[in-house]
């Protein structure tokens, strides 16, 4: 049983249809990518899967639960954790409280639990206390924990919002072009990053990305996808020689 | 140790003013300006909630205290005394003293509840649109408690000084001043524990960025409902107790105007700011209250170097002119309001040795 299981998907905008008959299938523990020119659909995807669009037509089914129609944070309590390809932190709270909020979905109090500052209240501040703190240790983010996202560098702010993805425990974590506006030492260290997250955790991860660099270093299969339509899918030697894929980036050569 | 100086150095303030106030070392005057400037911190504070944490424009905030104020007098006059229309009280006096904090809780309850006029289309309207949604609830409060000929309609309603004179039969003390301290120092609590709690930063978050915050898991529509509610409720029971101070109410001491004065206070100490907005509820008050005595001053200064005309006066009105000046001054020099969206802490951190006021 696919760990993520996408059949027929169609997303209709009034008049633009930005996927079509979409079908994709994620194991557990892989690592696939997803690439397609610009404008092909591959932020679509995104947005259905982690319910910001609910689809027109299609299924999703995550883990054995349909997720069509759920609000993103139910979606994202039941295991699903993204990043954006415009970094989208809280930029005027520190990086430790950027990460403790991304634990919101298991808090376990309330309103009245915070006010009251029950017990239920203390325990759970310790364990997201906790949990917080380890997570910026293993993302080696402890020099900035107490720092302004907006005053970080780049690529240290596309680090702290892999750590807030990361810091929900996610089964399926989905990274929006992770190396997009980084600098190529930054681009290797996003990669060394990446794979000792998915060689550390159980999950599995999919990526939108442009670089080939990345995407070579990383994925063992990818997923090709153009005007919406999934065009090819395999592994990435395959994929670079499928005559679609060439023909959807480089365009058709018989006039 | 330090985790309770602030609630010492309050608790010793309440204690002494009261004291103060007991043995009549206040005259009537300064004790209602205390008084309102405690209402002020809670109406101010509340709203800040939204306006500042949140990043919402509510602009119909005084609604919300209409709303305590109309229900608590209500409550309070059917509970502890007899008139005409609701007869005998419902509660024997002697458990006035006791029982008002119930009129107080239901009060804010049921501005909490009218909250929901705001936070409801909050969930699909954002910014500007919101503001106006704001400012419409603030008229539909209004303009219901002005037809409602039971509770005096647009004459008002009073009744409330009664109330006070029975709680001072049964204990003499002068129990509004503290039952506004009680109201500041549970308004304070609420909002300081909800905004440092891992559960109340989702509200900053939607207010930073609201698709993050519900991508990364939080539900933003309870985050939305929770805000306004609690800032509705708290602003009702600044409501309540306004209607107290005064013993009388009227829908149109509740309209627009005083919720730019709860704007101007918010904007004054620092949007998202605790203390600052405390420290310029404080301000607000003193200002209003200092100008009552400047422009008259000012007024005769002017009439003996011979600026202005004998015939024509410099009348409170001026209020009006200052008021909105020093606004203009502030959105100039330090849009960001006095402390910025900082505390005291961060402002002073030497202040951190001895208490930890995040």
């Amino acid at each position: 049983m696919a760990l993520l299981e996408i059949n027929g998907l169609t997303q209709r905008f009034s008049g633009l249809q930005a996927l079509t008959n979409f079908s994709f299938s994620l194991e557990e523990r892989e690592l696939v990518g997803l690439i397609g020119p610009n404008g092909a659909g591959k932020t679509t995807a995104f947005n259905v899967v982690s319910g910001f669009y609910v689809p027109t037509e299609g299924t999703i089914v995550f883990d054995g639960t349909p997720i069509m129609g759920l609000r993103p944070h139910q979606v994202a309590g039941l295991g699903i954790a993204r990043t954006f390809q415009n970094i989208r932190l809280w930029n005027d709270m520190p990086v430790l409280d950027n990460i403790r909020i991304a634990q919101s979905h298991w808090l376990g109090y309330g309103f009245w639990g915070a006010v009251w500052r029950s017990a239920r209240y203390r325990n759970s501040e310790a364990a997201v206390e906790k949990k917080s703190r380890e997570v910026i240790e293993m993302m080696g983010l402890n020099d900035v924990a107490d720092e302004l996202p907006k005053n970080l560098p780049y690529g240290l702010q596309r680090r702290v919002e892999l750590a807030r993805a990361l810091s929900t425990s996610p089964k399926l974590l989905l990274l929006d072009e992770p190396a997009a506006g980084l600098n190529s030492a930054d681009v290797d260290g996003l990669i060394k990053h990446i794979r000792w997250i998915h060689d550390s955790f159980p999950i599995a991860i999919w990526m939108i990305e442009h670089q080939m660099k990345v995407v070579m270093a990383l994925c063992r299969r990818l997923c090709v996808i153009d005007f919406g339509r999934s065009i090819a899918d395999g592994l990435p030697a395959e994929v670079q020689a499928n005559p679609d894929v060439i023909k959807a980036y480089l365009g058709d050569d018989t006039l | 140790m330090q985790r309770y100086t602030i609630n010492i150095i309050f608790l010793a303030a309440a204690v002494s003013l009261v004291a103060a106030a007991a043995a009549g070392l206040f005259d009537n005057y300064i004790l209602t300006v205390l008084m309102f400037m405690g209402i002020n911190i809670i109406f101010a504070s509340s709203l800040n909630l939204v306006n500042g944490h949140m990043g919402e424009f509510s602009c119909g905030h005084a609604g919300f205290m209409c709303v305590g104020a109309y229900v608590g007098s209500l409550l309070s006059v059917v509970f502890f005394t007899s008139n005409k229309f609701f007869g005998d009280p419902l509660f024997p006096p002697e458990a006035a003293p006791f029982l008002f904090p119930l009129v107080l809780i239901l009060a804010s309850l049921a501005a909490a509840l009218f909250g929901l006029i705001v936070a409801l289309p909050s969930f699909h309207t954002r910014d500007d649109y919101l503001a106006i949604i704001t400012i419409a609830a603030n008229y539909i409060i209004i303009s219901i408690v002005e037809n409602i000929d039971a509770i005096g309609g647009p004459r008002g309603f009073s009744g409330m000084k009664r109330t006070m004179n029975v709680m001072g039969d049964v204990i003499h003390l002068p129990w509004m001043l503290i039952w506004v301290l009680i109201g500041c120092f549970v308004c304070i609590t609420v909002l300081y524990r909800l905004v440092t709690s891992t559960y109340g930063k989702g509200i900053p978050a939607v207010c930073q960025n609201e698709v993050a915050a519900e991508i990364m898991g939080v539900n933003t529509n309870k985050v939305k409902i929770m805000a306004f509610m609690v800032s509705s409720g708290l602003a009702g029971m600044a409501g309540v107790l306004y209607a107290h101070v005064y013993g009388y109410v009227n829908a149109q001491a509740f309209n627009i105007l005083k919720s730019t004065e709860g704007l101007v206070m918010v904007y004054l100490g620092g949007m998202g700011s605790i203390s600052g907005v405390i420290l310029a509820a404080v301000a607000f008050t003193l200002l209003v209250e200092a100008l009552r005595f400047v422009i008259p001053a000012a007024n005769d200064l002017l009439h003996i170097w011979g600026i202005l005309p004998a015939s024509s006066e410099l009348s409170q009105i001026w209020k009006w002119v200052i008021i909105p000046l020093i606004l203009i001054l502030l959105m100039q020099l330090r849009p960001e309001g006095l402390l910025g969206n900082k505390e005291l802490t961060h402002v002073f951190p030497r202040l951190r040795r001895w208490v930890s006021f995040k």
